[in-house]
C-alpha cells in the first residue's frame, strides 16, 4: 500500500463509522451480512460462525480461554473489531461478568443465508431478450476506459481545462480535497489531488467511493442506503445485464454516477434499459489489504535516471509527467527523465520521494521487478536526497530589533530574548538582534518599560 | 529536419551543453501516432524522425541489432535495459565508409523496427549518405587514385577546376577516360544475417569501380576540395597494403601469446574489412587493450609504422607494447622523444614519438631535425594515433601534413570533447570504425566492475564563510578543494583502502596547491607537470612494486596514457570543472581488469574491486560540475552512489585537521597564498615548471590554477640536463599556443 496521508483502510471502516441505528438498519440485508463477514479478520469470522446458533450469551472469560496465550492480541483485535461493527453486543450478567453476544439482525439474516442461500433483490435478465452483451474483455476495457477518462479530467481540470461529462455529484467528490477552487485560475490539484495520482487503482477507488458516501447527505441520500447499495452492487455478476426498472429512483442516478467511473456500463434496448457491472464494482467489497492480484508493471528505471514506460495510456503518460521529464512518446513506449527540475516541480506540488519510490517499485516492469532493488539504488538515494536537500532550510517567523540606545540596553535585552528562549541571532558589534515571533509581544512589551 | 550541407547545426551547439538537455522542449517529440507492426513484440527498435533510435537490450535480435546500430548510429546512452542512439551526418557517413549502402541501412532498420520507419528518417538517410563514402582516395603501388563505383560522381569530381588540374589522364581523345576495375565486396557478415540469401549475394558480388589517377603532388588539395567546406565528397582513404611493392615490408607478426578478445577482433575486422586498410578510429575503453589493437594493425600491414602518443611515459609504454605483442626486433624499433633519439635500422620500422616532437614549430636541435626529415621522407604504411581525443585539430592537421601516410588509425577511449570538435576528427582521421560497449565489456569481465562514488563533503563553516567572499572569488576552487572535511574523508579514504583492502590508490588533484597540500601533509608521493621523466618512472616503479608505496597523487598528467595496471581505487578530490572526457578518462585509468575471471563476473566473490572516489564540497560549484563531468559514464551505464557519511562521526583526532586551530591555520595558509596560488617554491629548481607558472600569473582565470594545464598533449623536457637544443624548444606561453582549449575555459 502507498503510504499516504489521505488513504483509508477499507469499506468496513467506513461502515463501522456509521450510527448503531443505520448500522442496525443494514444489518437487515442479507448481502450486507455476508459482506461484513467476508471482511472480517480469521479469528472474528470463526467467533461469529461458532456463535451463530448460539442465543445464550457467552462470557468473555470463556472466550479468552478458546485461544493459546500468544494468541491473545489476536483475539482482542477481534473482540474489538466485532463490537465496533456492532455484531457482538456487550452486556453483564449477573454474576457482573461481561458478556457477548450476536447482532440478533445480523445473526438471522446470517443463519437465514447460510441455510437458505441468497437471493438478489434482481435477477440477470435473459440473454436472448434482443441484448447484445459485451464480452468480459470488452467489459474491461470499457471500465479501465471509464477509470481513466475519469483521472485525466481531474489532472486536465488541475491544469485549468473544464471538466466535460463529469456529473455535478462527481465534481463536488474531487472538490472535496483532489482539487482547490480558486477565483481566478480555477481548479488546481491539491497535494492530496496529486499523491491520489500515484496510488493504485483499488485505494483510488475506495477514495472516491468513500468521498462520494460522505457526501451522500448533501445530495439528499441516506448514507446507509448507499453503502447497502454499493455492497449489494458488488455481489452482482460482471458481464451480467440488470434491468434498471428494479432499482429506485435514488439508485439510478447513483448508477449513473458509477458509470462515469466505469463500475457500471449503462445500455438501452428498445424497451428496456439495463445496467452491467464491472469488474471494478465487483472489486468494491474486497478488501484493500487482499489486493495482491496486481496488474503488471510497466516502467522501466535505468540507473542514468532514465526512465522507459511500456504504456500507450495517455493518463500513464500524464501521471509520468507529474515528476518526471517527458523526452519521447511512441505508440507503445514512453521515454522520460527524472530530474532535478521534474522532482522539484513534483515536491512543490507536495509529492513525497518516498511516493514516487513506491509508485515505481509498485509499477515495476517484469523485467525488473525481480531485480534486487527494482529501482537502481543511487536514483532511490538521488531522489530522496534532492528531496532533503529542499528541507535543509527551516523558516521560522521572527522579528528584528536595532538601533539600542546603549550596550547596556542592547545586553539585557539579549538576556531577557535568551530568558524567554526566544533569541535567534545577535551582532553585538552592531547591537542588531532577532527574536522568535512568538516572544515579539512579551520583547516589545519589556523594551517600552526600559525606555520609560 | 537535419540535413548534411547545414553543417552549422552541430557546430553551432554550444559546447558546453549537453545535446540532450532541453531538446525535449524545442521539438515535437510525439512520436505516438507512427504505425506499431503487428509482430511489434519481436522486433527490437523504435525509429523516431529525429533521429532518435531506442533498442530494447533484451530483446532476441539485440546483439545483431547493436552491431548494426553501432555501425550507423552514434550511442547516446547504454545503461542496461534500453539503449539510445542518434543518427547523425557523421554517423552515417561512417556507416557508409565502412561499407554499408543506403538500401541496406534503410531496409535493415526498416526490419529491425517495431513501427513503419518514419518518412522523416528515410530521407534523412538518403541525404546523408548521398554523398558521403562514395569517393576514396586509394595508394596503390604509389600512385595515387580517385576511386567511386559511381561514374557520375567522378566525372563530376573530375570536371572540377581544382582537381582537373591534378589530373593525369590516360586517354586523351574523349571517353570519360576512367579506369575500370573491380573490388570485391565486404568480407564480413554483419547486418547480413538479416538479409535475405538474395541481398547476401548481391552484397558479396564484386563490384565494378571507376577511377582516375591524380598527381602524387597535389593530393592535399585534392583532398581539401572533396571536405564538405568545398565539394562535400569526402573522400575515404584506403589503403591496398598487399599490393603495394613499392614500400619494403617490416617484418613483424603477432607473437602466439597474443590473443585478440572479441571486440578487438572485431574493431580489426571493421578496419579491414575488404581486404584493404581504412582510415578511421576506433573507440575502446581504458583498460580493454587498445594497444593490442593498435600492435595487431600494425602487423597486419606490416610496412613502416609510425606511432604518436600524448607524453613520453607512454612513448615508451608503446614501445613495450609493441616488443610484448609482435615479433619485432629491438633495432627495428624505437623512441624519439626529448630524452630519446633512436634511429630504427633496415628500411622499415616503427617510430614512437609523441605529437609534439612532430608539430613542433620551433628551432629543433640538429639532431631532431634530422630524424624528423627521415619523417617527413618516408612514406608510413601505418600512423597510430593514440588518445586522438586530446589532441587540437590543428596540431592533427600540422603531423597529418608533415608525415605521409597511407593508412590512419586513430585510438581513444571516449570521443567526447566539451568543445564538439570531433567532426574534424572525421575527416582529418577518418570515421570512427568501431565503438564497444563499456557494460559489456564489464559483463564479459574483460574490464573492471568499477563502483563509482560521490563523497558529499559539508565545507566547513570558516571555509564556507571566505568561499562566499566576493574577494576571494579567484580562490573558490583552492577553498573548496581544501575544505577540512574533505581532506578528512580522503585521508579516511586512503587509510582505508591501504589498510583494509591493501589496494592501489590514485588520488587526482587538478589544483597544484592541494596537490602538495594533499601530498605532503599525508606524506605521499606525487607526481605533475614538472616532475621529471627519470623521477616519473621511478615513482611509478616504487608504486608497481613497493609494498611501502600503495598511494601516488597525479595531477592532470596522470590522466592519460600513464599505464597503472597495479591501481585500482582513485580517489579525485580536484577536477577540470564539468569535463566529461577526463572524467572517463581519470576512471580508465583502473578499468583494467584484476584478479580471476570467475571472482569479477557478477555474483563473484570480488565482483567490484575498483573502487572511484569523487569527493566533492557541498553547496559549491564543484557540486554543479560534478553531476556535469558524470554524465558521460552514466550513459555509458555505470551509477554513482553517493556517500554523506564520511569520515565516520567517530574518527576524531585520528584524521588530519581534526580541532578547529588546525582548519584555521589551513585556512590562513590557502588565503595567504595569494592569488598565484600555484606557487611551488618547493620546486624552484624546476625551469619549465616556473616558466609555466610565469605564464599563467599573468592571467588569473581560475581554470589557470589547475596543475599542468596542456601537459596532456604537450611534451616539455623537464629534466635538469638541458642540451642548448632541447632548451630552445621549450615553448614561450603555453597558454597562448591552445587556442581551442582556452576556448573551453571560458
Amino acid at each position: 500500500m502507498p503510504q499516504v496521508k489521505i488513504i483509508a483502510k477499507n469499506f468496513m471502516d467506513m461502515v463501522a463509522s456509521l450510527t448503531a441505528i443505520k448500522l442496525d438498519k443494514l444489518y437487515n440485508n442479507v448481502f450486507i451480512c455476508e459482506a461484513i463477514l467476508r471482511s472480517l479478520p480469521p479469528l472474528a469470522k470463526k467467533y461469529v460462525l461458532q456463535l451463530l446458533f448460539t442465543d445464550a450469551p457467552v462470557t468473555a472469560k470463556m472466550m479468552k480461554e478458546w485461544v493459546l496465550p500468544d494468541g491473545e492480541s489476536k483475539h482482542g483485535v477481534a473482540i474489538d473489531r466485532l463490537i465496533q461493527l456492532r455484531i457482538f453486543n456487550e452486556s453483564v450478567d449477573r454474576k457482573k461478568e461481561t458478556c457477548y453476544s450476536l447482532n440478533p439482525t445480523f445473526q438471522k439474516n446470517l443463519q437465514k443465508h447460510i441455510i437458505s442461500g441468497g437471493v438478489l433483490p434482481r435477477e440477470p435478465m435473459n440473454s436472448n431478450n434482443a441484448i447484445k452483451l459485451p464480452s468480459l474483455q470488452e467489459l474491461e476495457t470499457y471500465a479501465l476506459h471509464q477509470w481513466e477518462c475519469f483521472l485525466l479530467q481531474l489532472i486536465n481540470s488541475g491544469q485549468g481545462e473544464k471538466l466535460t461529462g463529469i456529473s455535478s455529484s462527481m465534481m463536488k467528490v474531487f472538490q472535496r480535497g483532489l482539487l482547490s477552487q480558486r477565483d481566478r485560475d480555477g481548479p488546481r490539484l491539491t497535494e492530496s489531488g496529486f499523491q491520489f495520482l500515484l496510488m493504485d487503482t483499488n485505494a483510488q477507488l475506495w477514495y472516491i467511493i468513500r468521498e462520494y458516501i460522505s457526501n451522500a447527505e448533501e445530495r439528499d441520500v441516506d448514507p446507509a442506503d448507499l453503502i447497502s447499495f454499493l455492497l449489494e452492487l458488488s455481489f452482482h455478476v460482471t458481464g451480467e445485464a440488470y434491468n434498471l426498472n428494479t432499482l429506485t429512483d435514488v439508485q439510478r442516478t447513483t448508477l449513473k454516477d458509477l458509470a462515469d467511473l466505469g463500475l457500471v456500463k449503462l445500455q438501452q434496448g428498445r424497451k428496456d434499459s439495463w445496467f452491467i457491472p464491472t469488474k471494478l464494482a465487483t472489486n468494491l467489497s474486497v478488501s484493500l489489504a487482499d489486493s495482491s492480484v496486481r496488474k503488471e508493471g510497466y516502467v522501466m528505471m535505468e540507473t542514468n535516471f532514465r526512465m522507459y514506460a511500456y504504456s500507450t495510456s495517455k493518463l500513464q503518460c500524464e501521471i509520468l509527467r507529474l515528476f518526471a521529464r517527458i523526452e519521447y512518446q511512441l505508440p507503445n513506449l514512453i521515454a522520460c527523465a527524472i530530474t532535478k527540475e521534474s522532482l522539484y516541480n513534483a515536491f512543490d506540488n507536495g509529492i513525497t520521494s518516498d511516493q514516487i519510490i513506491t509508485f515505481l517499485q509498485q509499477n515495476s516492469h517484469p523485467r525488473c521487478a525481480d531485480r534486487v532493488p527494482s529501482i537502481p539504488e543511487n536514483v532511490t538515494d538521488q531522489i530522496r536526497l534532492w528531496e532533503s536537500d529542499l528541507k535543509r532550510i527551516e523558516m521560522t517567523q521572527a522579528h528584528f530589533y536595532d538601533e539600542f540606545p546603549s550596550k547596556d540596553v542592547f545586553e539585557a535585552a539579549c538576556d531577557f530574548a535568551r530568558q524567554w528562549g526566544g533569541l535567534l541571532w545577535e551582532d553585538s558589534k552592531r547591537m542588531r538582534l532577532v527574536v522568535k515571533s512568538e516572544v515579539h509581544n512579551q520583547m516589545r512589551e519589556y523594551l517600552h518599560t526600559q525606555s520609560k | 529536419m537535419k540535413n548534411i550541407q547545414n553543417e552549422e547545426y552541430y557546430l553551432g551547439d554550444d559546447p558546453d551543453e549537453d545535446s540532450r538537455d532541453g531538446e525535449g522542449e524545442k521539438m515535437n517529440t510525439d512520436f505516438s501516432k507512427l504505425e506499431l507492426k503487428p509482430d511489434h513484440a519481436n522486433r527490437p527498435l523504435w525509429a523516431c524522425a529525429d533521429g532518435r533510435i531506442f533498442l530494447e537490450t533484451f530483446s532476441p535480435l539485440y546483439k545483431q541489432a547493436y552491431d548494426f546500430l553501432i555501425a550507423i548510429a552514434e550511442p547516446v546512452c547504454r545503461p542496461e535495459s534500453m539503449h539510445e542512439y542518434n543518427l547523425t551526418p557523421h554517423s552515417l557517413y561512417a556507416a557508409v565508409s565502412v561499407g554499408l549502402e543506403t538500401e541496406t541501412i534503410i531496409s535493415v532498420l526498416n526490419k529491425l523496427s517495431k513501427t513503419k520507419l518514419p518518412k522523416d528518417m528515410i530521407d534523412f538517410i538518403n541525404a546523408s549518405t548521398a554523398n558521403y563514402g562514395k569517393v576514396k582516395l586509394v595508394l596503390k603501388k604509389n600512385r595515387y587514385f580517385i576511386e567511386s563505383p559511381f561514374p557520375e560522381v567522378l566525372k563530376k569530381l573530375g570536371n572540377d577546376v581544382v582537381i582537373s588540374k591534378a589530373r593525369f589522364y590516360s586517354d586523351p581523345y574523349g571517353g570519360d577516360g576512367f579506369t575500370v576495375g573491380k573490388t570485391s565486396g565486404e568480407l564480413e557478415a554483419g547486418p547480413g544475417e538479416l538479409l535475405n540469401a538474395a541481398e547476401l549475394a548481391a552484397a558479396a558480388e564484386e563490384k565494378e569501380t571507376h577511377s582516375f589517377e591524380i598527381d602524387p603532388a597535389l593530393v592535399e588539395t585534392v583532398k581539401q576540395r572533396c571536405l564538405p567546406s568545398e565539394l562535400n565528397y569526402p573522400m575515404l582513404e584506403e589503403y591496398d597494403f598487399r599490393n603495394d611493392n613499392v614500400n619494403p615490408d617490416l617484418d613483424m607478426e603477432l607473437k602466439p601469446h597474443a590473443q585478440p578478445r572479441p571486440y578487438q577482433e572485431k574493431s580489426l575486422s571493421k578496419m579491414f574489412g575488404n581486404g584493404r586498410a581504412r582510415s578511421g578510429i576506433i573507440v575502446l575503453p581504458c583498460g580493454a587493450g587498445k594497444s593490442l589493437v593498435g600492435v595487431s594493425a600494425a602487423a597486419r600491414i606490416k610496412k613502416s609504422c609510425l606511432c604518436l602518443a600524448t607524453n613520453a611515459v607512454s612513448v615508451d609504454q608503446w614501445a613495450f607494447q609493441f616488443k610484448l605483442w609482435s615479433t619485432i626486433r629491438d633495432d627495428q624499433i624505437c623512441r624519439f622523444t626529448s630524452d630519446s633519439k633512436e634511429r630504427f635500422r633496415g628500411n622499415a620500422g616503427v617510430v614512437v614519438t609523441t605529437y609534439n616532437m612532430v608539430a613542433f614549430g620551433g628551432k629543433r636541435s640538429e639532431e631532431s631535425e634530422k630524424i624528423i626529415e627521415e619523417m617527413r621522407n618516408r612514406e608510413w604504411g601505418l600512423l597510430l594515433m593514440d588518445e586522438v581525443h586530446v589532441v587540437p585539430a590543428q596540431m592533427f592537421r600540422k603531423v597529418i601534413s608533415i608525415t605521409k601516410s597511407h593508412c590512419k588509425l586513430g585510438l581513444t577511449a571516449t570521443l567526447v570533447r566539451e568543445d564538439e570538435k570531433i567532426t574534424d576528427l572525421n575527416f582529418l582521421i577518418g570515421p570512427k570504425l568501431y565503438e564497444a560497449n563499456w557494460l559489456d565489456l564489464v559483463k564479459g569481465g574483460f574490464i573492471a566492475n568499477v563502483q563509482c562514488a560521490e563523497v558529499w563533503c559539508p565545507m566547513t563553516k570558516e571555509f564556507f564563510a571566505e568561499y562566499l567572499k566576493k574577494e576571494n572569488s579567484k580562490k573558490k576552487q583552492a577553498l573548496y578543494v581544501m575544505n577540512p572535511n574533505k581532506f578528512r574523508a580522503c585521508e579516511f579514504l586512503i587509510r582505508f583502502h591501504e589498510q583494509q583492502r591493501g589496494d592501489k590508490i590514485i588520488v587526482f588533484a587538478d589544483n597544484l596547491f592541494a596537490l602538495t597540500e594533499y601530498a605532503m601533509k599525508l606524506r605521499k608521493p606525487m607526481i605533475y607537470g614538472a616532475t621529471s621523466h627519470i623521477e616519473r618512472t621511478k615513482i611509478l616503479e616504487a608504486f608497481k612494486t613497493s609494498k611501502d608505496v600503495n598511494t601516488v597523487f597525479l595531477s592532470k598528467v596522470g590522466d592519460n596514457s600513464i599505464d597503472i595496471p597495479e591501481a585500482n581505487v582513485i580517489i579525485q578530490i580536484s577536477s577540470h570543472a564539468g569535463s566529461r572526457r577526463q572524467e572517463a578518462q581519470r576512471l580508465g585509468r583502473i578499468l583494467r581488469a584484476k584478479g580471476k575471471i570467475e571472482d569479477r563476473m557478477a555474483g563473484g566473490k570480488e565482483e567490484y574491486n575498483a573502487f572511484f572516489y569523487s569527493l566533492v564540497s557541498t553547496d559549491t560549484q564543484e557540486m554543479y560540475y560534478s553531476t556535469k563531468r558524470q554524465q558521460f559514464l552514466i550513459d555509458q551505464g555505470y551509477s554513482f552512489k553517493v556517500i554523506t557519511s564520511l569520515p565516520p562521526a567517530d574518527a576524531g583526532s585520528s584524521l588530519s585537521y581534526h580541532s578547529q586551530e588546525e582548519q584555521l591555520s589551513l585556512l590562513a595558509k590557502v588565503l595567504n597564498a595569494g592569488d598565484d596560488l600555484v606557487g611551488l617554491e618547493q620546486l624552484e629548481e624546476d625551469t619549465d615548471g616556473m616558466a609555466l607558472q610565469a605564464a599563467r600569473r599573468r592571467k588569473g582565470l581560475m581554470s589557470e590554477m589547475s596543475g599542468a594545464k596542456g601537459f596532456v598533449y604537450q611534451e616539455f623536457n623537464s629534466g635538469r640536463h638541458k642540451s642548448s637544443g632541447q632548451q630552445s624548444r621549450k615553448p614561450k606561453d603555453p597558454t597562448k599556443r591552445h587556442q581551442l582549449f582556452k576556448k573551453r575555459f571560458v
